[in-house]
């Protein structure tokens, strides 16, 4: 710029001398200063047009104002679009990479994988013991070792803070889960954190992520958190034998359930049975005597008559019924001597209810 | 003229340009800065983002520093517990450079030479104090059912205090946002036998499991039986009653009988003998049973003539 000042002092300071040969020469200079002007004005629009910038998809951009953040609060975060900025030095853009939602995961909980395993969903077999270099664990309060992870979502409620406080807020976080796990495990049995109280341990892992990030003022509100445990693989079988054994003692106690309910319903049937056959007996027995009791009255005044004939004519009565139905009849002639003559009789068991008549 | 003006603002403007650059330094949002003059930290902190003034170099230099809290977590490092237990741990903290000129004394140099030489002084100050704070409580205090004899956060902000007092001592413009255990764990051997307890524990509740459920079942069965028994029992009184109410019924018609006991008897007995002497039964009588006396005293051989 300074040279084109130069030339054009020459050209003022000799008017006389006006040649045709200076005369080209001031007519180059001016062009060439158009020209100049015409690649300042450029410059100046590409000044201004480099304040334009893009934010992609999934991220978000701040501006710095001579290091300040422009707007406040939410406002501060520009969306997905064209922007436009002041150049440098004036303002700055910070993209920041984040989405609406936020993941993050737990890392010093769970037994070593790589990367291809878990994509693959093939597993080393376990070995021996753990190795604590590599694979991670939590203790639990009656000294077991659980295998644990949990997954954070969350979103960000004060940009600034999560931005401008921390050199990487996600990694804050991911040690506030780890704490998390390693507290709360400290806390809880084995059984608890397994099986019987699977949601008691989600929420307390939550609370102390959430107390921690409060704390720490990440800046951050937690949306949910998921948490995966497992036994150890060494001891998968035994674990689940355990659970095998539990829900056999609970089939054993249903099958005694059922069987005291059948029995209960069997014995108010039978007593039901037992009081209504003696109420029925009893009545029966009732008629029977008041019946018998009418025989008699009748039959007293014929007796009152002549007993001696009554009791003859019933007696052959009652006789001649009976020899009918007996089934075998003996008649044993008197021994000659007047003495009572001695049967011996075989009885055989199994044939009920034989009768022994013994006379006199 | 009209050029020669455009030239003096033209060259104005390049002026204030490479004056701005010489005198003036930024301080962004996350960032906290000191001048050094002559390589002495002069002046007051720049903690808060604009733009300042400073003397060109080499008069004076700017050291810019993130102000942001740094991640830090020192190695997975073995301890023994104050019952002589081995555990490893690795702690994490959140640290930043609290007051920039401080931190410069203490640190002199750039920052990428500073900071790792920070770090390395901080993890001296970690495992100083964890070892310190480990030893000084059994294994039960980092777990535990029982909440209030778990010491967890306690022992955490024991190793956080002592870090915090000795930064506060030795002034190193440094600050403890916050600290907490990362990783805890057994070594390898350990987790083996770990292991041995955990599967004889597991047995336990196993048998546990089957002999409570085989004694519960049985409990419930028994006490089904012994119900059961008790309402036939119950029944079983019920009818004998019913039963007693009945002979009182039958017992009223006593008195027409009374009027002549000796045919109630007879005829009582005439029934007796009709029952008994049913079917299948077998009867032997000799000649003195009426009607059998009948044949006594007959000849039983015709006399011959």
């Amino acid at each position: 710029m300074s040279d084109e000042h130069e030339h054009h002092h020459h050209a003022h300071e000799a008017p006389e001398a006006v040649d045709s040969g200076s005369q080209a020469l001031a007519e180059a200079l001016r062009s060439s200063f158009a020209i100049v002007k015409v690649v300042m004005l450029l410059m100046v629009a590409a000044f201004f047009g480099s304040g334009f910038f893009q934010v992609g998809p999934s991220e978000k951009a701040v501006i710095l104002r001579f290091g300040r953040p422009v707007g406040g609060g939410a406002s501060v975060l520009l969306g997905p679009g064209l922007h436009w900025s002041f150049p440098y030095p004036i303002d700055e853009v910070v993209k920041i990479p984040i989405t609406e939602q936020q993941t993050v995961q737990s890392t010093t909980g769970w037994y070593f994988t790589t990367p291809e395993q878990e994509l693959s969903g093939e597993e080393l077999p376990a070995g021996p013991s753990l190795n604590p270099a590599i694979d991670g664990y939590a203790i639990t309060a009656d000294r077991n070792i659980v295998h644990t992870q949990v997954t954070l979502h969350y979103h960000i409620d004060d940009p600034i803070a999560y931005i401008f406080n921390f050199a990487s807020a996600s990694n804050s976080i991911q040690n506030t889960l780890n704490n998390a796990l390693l507290f709360t495990a400290a806390k809880f049995k084995v059984d608890d954190i397994l099986t019987r109280d699977v949601d008691g341990f989600r929420e307390a892992v939550q609370a102390r992520v959430s107390d921690l990030t409060d704390q720490e003022h990440l800046g951050i509100v937690i949306d949910n958190c998921q948490v995966h445990s497992i036994p150890p693989r060494q001891l998968q079988d035994i674990f689940a034998r355990v659970t095998d054994a539990q829900q056999n003692q609970s089939k054993q106690i249903n099958v005694a359930n059922t069987y005291r309910d059948t029995t209960l319903l069997a014995a108010a049937a039978q007593a039901s049975a037992i009081t209504t056959q003696a109420a029925a007996a009893s009545t029966n027995y009732v008629i029977a005597v008041k019946a018998d009791a009418r025989v008699f009255a009748d039959l007293l005044p014929r007796y009152e008559e002549n007993p001696y004939l009554f009791a003859q004519q019933k007696v052959a009565e009652t006789m001649a019924m009976a020899l009918t139905n007996v089934q075998d009849k003996y008649f044993l002639p008197e021994r000659a001597d007047g003495k009572p003559r001695e049967v011996r009789l075989q009885v055989n068991r199994e044939l009920p209810q034989q009768k022994t008549g013994a006379n006199p | 003229m009209n050029r020669n003006t455009l030239t003096i603002v033209i060259s104005a403007v390049l002026v204030v340009i490479f004056a701005l650059l010489l005198f003036v330094f930024q301080v962004r949002q996350s960032e906290t800065a000191v001048v050094a003059t002559f390589g002495k930290p002069t002046g007051q902190n720049y903690d808060q983002p604009g733009a300042y003034f400073k003397w060109p170099w080499p008069i004076q230099k700017v050291y810019k520093y993130d102000q942001r809290v740094q991640n830090f977590e020192d190695k997975f490092s073995q301890t023994l517990t104050a019952d002589s237990s081995m555990l490893l741990t690795s702690i994490y903290v959140g640290w930043k450079i609290s007051d920039a000129r401080q931190f410069l004394q203490v640190f002199p140099g750039d920052p990428s030479v500073s900071l790792p030489n920070a770090q390395s002084k901080l993890e001296g100050m970690l495992r100083t104090a964890k070892s310190a704070a480990v030893g000084r409580h059994p294994l039960s205090d980092f777990v535990n059912a029982d909440p209030k004899a778990l010491k967890f956060d306690a022992i955490e902000n024991e190793i956080e205090q002592s870090v915090q007092d000795e930064l506060r001592t030795n002034n190193y413009g440094i600050k403890l946002e916050f600290l907490g255990f990362k990783k805890i764990g057994l070594p390898e051997s350990v987790t083996q036998t770990v292991f041995d307890r955990m599967k004889s524990e597991r047995q336990v509740l196993i048998s546990l499991a089957e002999n409570t459920g085989k004694s519960e079942a049985q409990k419930i069965q028994s006490a089904a039986d012994a119900e059961a028994a008790k309402t036939i029992a119950n029944a079983q009184a019920t009818a004998t009653r019913i039963r007693a109410v009945g002979e009182a019924e039958a017992a009223k018609t006593l008195p027409i009988f009374e009027q002549n006991p000796d045919l109630a008897v007879f005829l009582l007995r005439i029934d007796a003998i009709k029952q008994s002497l049913n079917q299948h039964s077998t009867l032997f009588f000799d000649e003195r049973i009426p009607p059998f006396d009948l044949f006594r005293n007959l000849p039983t051989n015709a006399p011959a003539h």
